[in-house]
């Protein structure tokens, strides 16, 4: 289903590495954990703007909002994410950049 | 036409009590006025704020909850842009949001207890249960040298 989803994702995980060196040279080298939207994973519903614990991972150093492709949030969260890290922002509780 | 509000408002720190004090007795007048309730009040005290704004580098914060109309807020944001010593305000419509969340949160449970029942234990956890499985999830570290190589 997903690109990113390697082999032996299940319990059969620990032969998978060695299997998948040896088998193939297409398949992809090594393992990328599967990355899970933290806001399903831990069901948070609503993404506050006031909760900067909760947004701070998802603006490193430079306070750029971190894509999806990097953070695995679903498109729904990220998008709930967008609104309320612009209105953190507005309130200067997260920087718009860094320097 | 009740609607419910948040209303976050920056005073500059040079502001003493009584002004923030008088600052929030204004705000309580407007909404009272027009027919409005204020639900809770918050005082977040003085934060740093994450940039400059003019030449302020500290804020106090303080959070309003209000019930009334927009004509309402229209209003107050009408008067706080006046005042100098407010820097910064925000005004966030959130009936909508809590009531979506809420009803994501009963439909989530429901169908839970809904699975629980079909696989015939009782719909609620049990004290204990379950605890195994997480735990093996959580420890799965596997792939973490991966993820350093990445």
């Amino acid at each position: 289903m997903n690109g990113r989803k390697t082999a032996g994702g299940g319990a059969r995980g620990r032969g998978g590495r060695a299997q998948g060196k040896g088998d193939t040279q297409q398949r992809r080298p090594m393992f990328r954990r599967r990355k899970v939207c933290k806001f399903c994973a831990e069901k948070i519903d609503d993404i506050n703007y006031k909760d900067t614990k909760l947004l701070m991972p998802f603006v490193p150093e430079r306070a750029k909002i971190l894509p999806r492709r990097i953070s695995g949030t679903c498109a729904l969260h990220q998008r709930k994410l967008r609104i309320a890290i612009m209105r953190a922002r507005q309130l200067a509780l997260i920087p718009h950049t860094s320097e | 036409m009740n609607r419910k509000y948040e209303l976050v408002y920056v005073v500059s720190p040079d502001a003493t009590e009584e002004q923030v004090a008088e600052l929030h007795g204004q705000v309580e007048a407007v909404v009272q006025r027009m027919g409005g309730q204020i639900e809770k009040t918050e005082n977040w005290g003085r934060r740093r704020l994450a940039y400059e704004i003019g030449r302020h580098k500290e804020g106090i914060y303080v959070l309003d909850v209000i019930t009334g109309s927009g004509e309402l807020m229209k209003e107050i944001d009408r008067r706080l842009k006046v005042f100098d010593i407010v820097i910064r305000q925000l005004i966030v419509r959130v009936d909508e949001a809590e009531t979506v969340a809420e009803r994501k949160r009963t439909k989530r449970t429901e169908a839970l207890r809904r699975r629980r029942v079909a696989r015939g234990l009782p719909p609620d956890r049990q004290p204990g249960e379950g605890q195994r499985a997480e735990f093996e999830d959580d420890r799965d570290d596997r792939f973490d040298l991966a993820e350093d190589l990445r």
